[in-house]
């Protein structure tokens, strides 16, 4: 049997209208933990941004000459290809340093737009054997004033230190987090409850005059689900409205040498907000469904 | 129309509320059901309902073995049958149209339907000229005809009625059991359980006394004792 539109949004509004206290609390806690995630999740791609070329063990990058030829690189491909001390080279093109490029400056367009992929130079992002930092330079240095090479550039301390502070910290955020997500599904698991509880009389009437169970519980799942949405919305403008201080506060690329600014591309905050859109919507329907299915014996 | 055969119910404190009780009521029958309280009357309507469940024997309501009935289809038989209380439950927040529509609303009848049907069983019952009042505004005898009409607008088979009177002056009383033998003559089966002795004795219809949980007396138009 369908239900019909109209006594949903009827139905449905009223609930919310019903429990105005109980459902801004749940509204808010959704809120803020899913700010809380989305935050940790800016920061995590911030940081992933901006230390780029310093992952998967990286130690030190070999930055060749714009006009080194085609000779050369191979050449010293060669080389790296049969140093004992070797692990793993990544070879970046003009093309692909340009795309990171833009990931790491995309909220400056006008600078993007001053530089072109011929501009930058081409790198072996190289990971030695052994990680030992004398060795690593010993290693690193052997490269210098080769032929078509520029510069020899090594990871730093404070890159190892950003990234495990950054991986730390996102993992504690996210345990949070957690806590608070359990927090808001479990008001809104009560505030369902008490929608329940106000509207029993109207409940007990439904089973006895043959409404469909489905019919009596899905009001009040969407009561659920919408306050997991707009918590989820809330959540998004905060952090969309907040995301240039982030970007403020965090040192920017002239700061830190090494390495890129901490940037959040769009493409990454439209992945957050869906993210968090998803998870709120999660969070309502969990709630309101043990809500349902525990306490609406029908 | 419905049957119970050696149908026993026990409460979870070992209360025995019905035992073994073999019962055939025809359609169309008007039956009313005596007993003390707590003889297991109200557990003999609420089992037809499927609000309760029998331990053992098998109930049958307009042919269909409801033991064996999924929870996704007691609303389906509960579409077929009547229920009205002692205390009306009536929704305090709607008018006397609202609660009647909402009945049909909830199962999902047409707009149109509810606008034809809630005036003609509103003038049935005799409440026509009420039908924007609130529950809190009427009688207790008007509000029993509201939960009439609301029992009967989807024209149920059967009509259960749980001391429909219980709460209601004799006089009024009988307005109400008028409405009912009219719903009654249309060939809906009544079920009704009931201590009011006058009533019993001034319909002289089947009469089915309950004694702690069993049936002591079967009587085509009987009288209360």
């Amino acid at each position: 049997m369908p239900v019909k539109f109209d006594y949903l949004v009827r139905e449905t509004t009223s609930n919310l209208g019903r429990n105005v206290t109980i459902t801004l609390a749940s509204i808010m806690t959704v809120a803020v933990s899913l700010a809380v995630v989305g935050a940790s999740l800016m920061l995590r791609s911030g940081v992933e941004n901006a230390t780029k070329r310093w992952q998967g063990g990286i130690e030190f990058v070999v930055f060749l000459r714009i006009d080194a030829t085609q000779q050369q690189i191979e050449s010293l491909q060669n080389d790296l290809d049969q140093s004992p001390e070797v692990s793993k080279i990544v070879f970046v093109d003009q093309q692909q340093a340009y795309s990171e490029f833009k990931t790491l400056f995309a909220d400056s367009p006008e600078l993007i737009d001053s530089v072109t992929a011929e501009d930058l130079p081409p790198s072996f992002r190289i990971e030695p054997v052994n990680k030992d930092v004398d060795a690593v330079e010993s290693l690193g240095l052997t490269f210098e004033g080769r032929s078509g090479v520029d510069q020899v550039v090594f990871a730093s301390k404070t890159i190892r230190l950003i990234q495990q502070l950054s991986s730390r910290l996102t993992v504690g955020i996210f345990v949070i987090a957690a806590f608070l997500l359990g927090a808001a599904g479990l008001l809104i698991l009560n505030t369902i409850r008490m929608a329940m509880f106000a509207r029993r009389r109207e409940i007990e009437v439904m089973k006895l005059v043959g409404a469909t169970n489905w019919f009596i519980r899905v009001p009040f799942m969407l009561e659920g689900l919408i306050q997991g949405l707009i918590g989820a919305f809330v959540a998004i403008g905060a952090l969309a409205a907040f995301k240039p201080f982030f970007q403020q506060w965090l040192p920017s690329a002239q700061d830190i040498p090494l390495v890129g600014g901490f940037q959040v591309s769009g493409g990454e905050m439209t992945v957050i907000f869906i993210t968090l859109g998803i998870v709120g919507i999660a969070i309502g329907a969990i709630g309101a469904g043990i809500a349902v299915s525990r306490f609406l014996d029908v | 129309m419905i049957t119970l055969e050696n149908v026993t119910k026990t409460y979870k404190n070992s209360t025995v509320a019905l035992r073994d009780a073999n019962v055939e009521i025809a359609k169309g029958e008007f039956v009313f059901l005596v007993g003390a309280s707590g003889s297991g009357k109200s557990t003999f309507i609420r089992l037809l309902n499927k609000e309760e469940t029998p331990e053992q024997g098998h109930i049958y309501v307009a042919g269909k073995d409801i033991g064996g009935l999924s929870s996704w289809k007691i609303p389906y038989l509960r579409r077929n049958i009547g229920c009205i209380f002692q205390d009306f439950k009536l929704l305090p927040t709607k008018t006397v149209f609202e609660n009647v529509a909402f009945a049909l609303e909830v199962i999902g009848r047409p707009r149109s339907v509810i606008e034809s049907q809630v005036p003609a069983i509103l003038d049935l019952v005799g409440l026509g000229h009420k039908s924007d009042s609130f529950p809190t505004e009427l009688s207790g005898g008007e509000q029993q005809r509201v939960s009439v009409a609301r029992a009967f607008v989807n024209r149920p088979l059967i009509l259960l009625a749980d001391e429909p009177t219980g709460n209601l002056d004799p006089a009024t009383s009988v307005g109400i059991m008028k409405l009912l033998d009219r719903i009654n003559k249309t060939g809906t089966t009544v079920v009704m359980a009931t201590h009011d002795r006058g009533i019993v004795d001034t319909m002289r219809r089947r009469v089915i006394e309950i004694d702690r949980g069993s049936i002591v007396r079967d009587q085509a138009r009987g009288v209360y004792e």
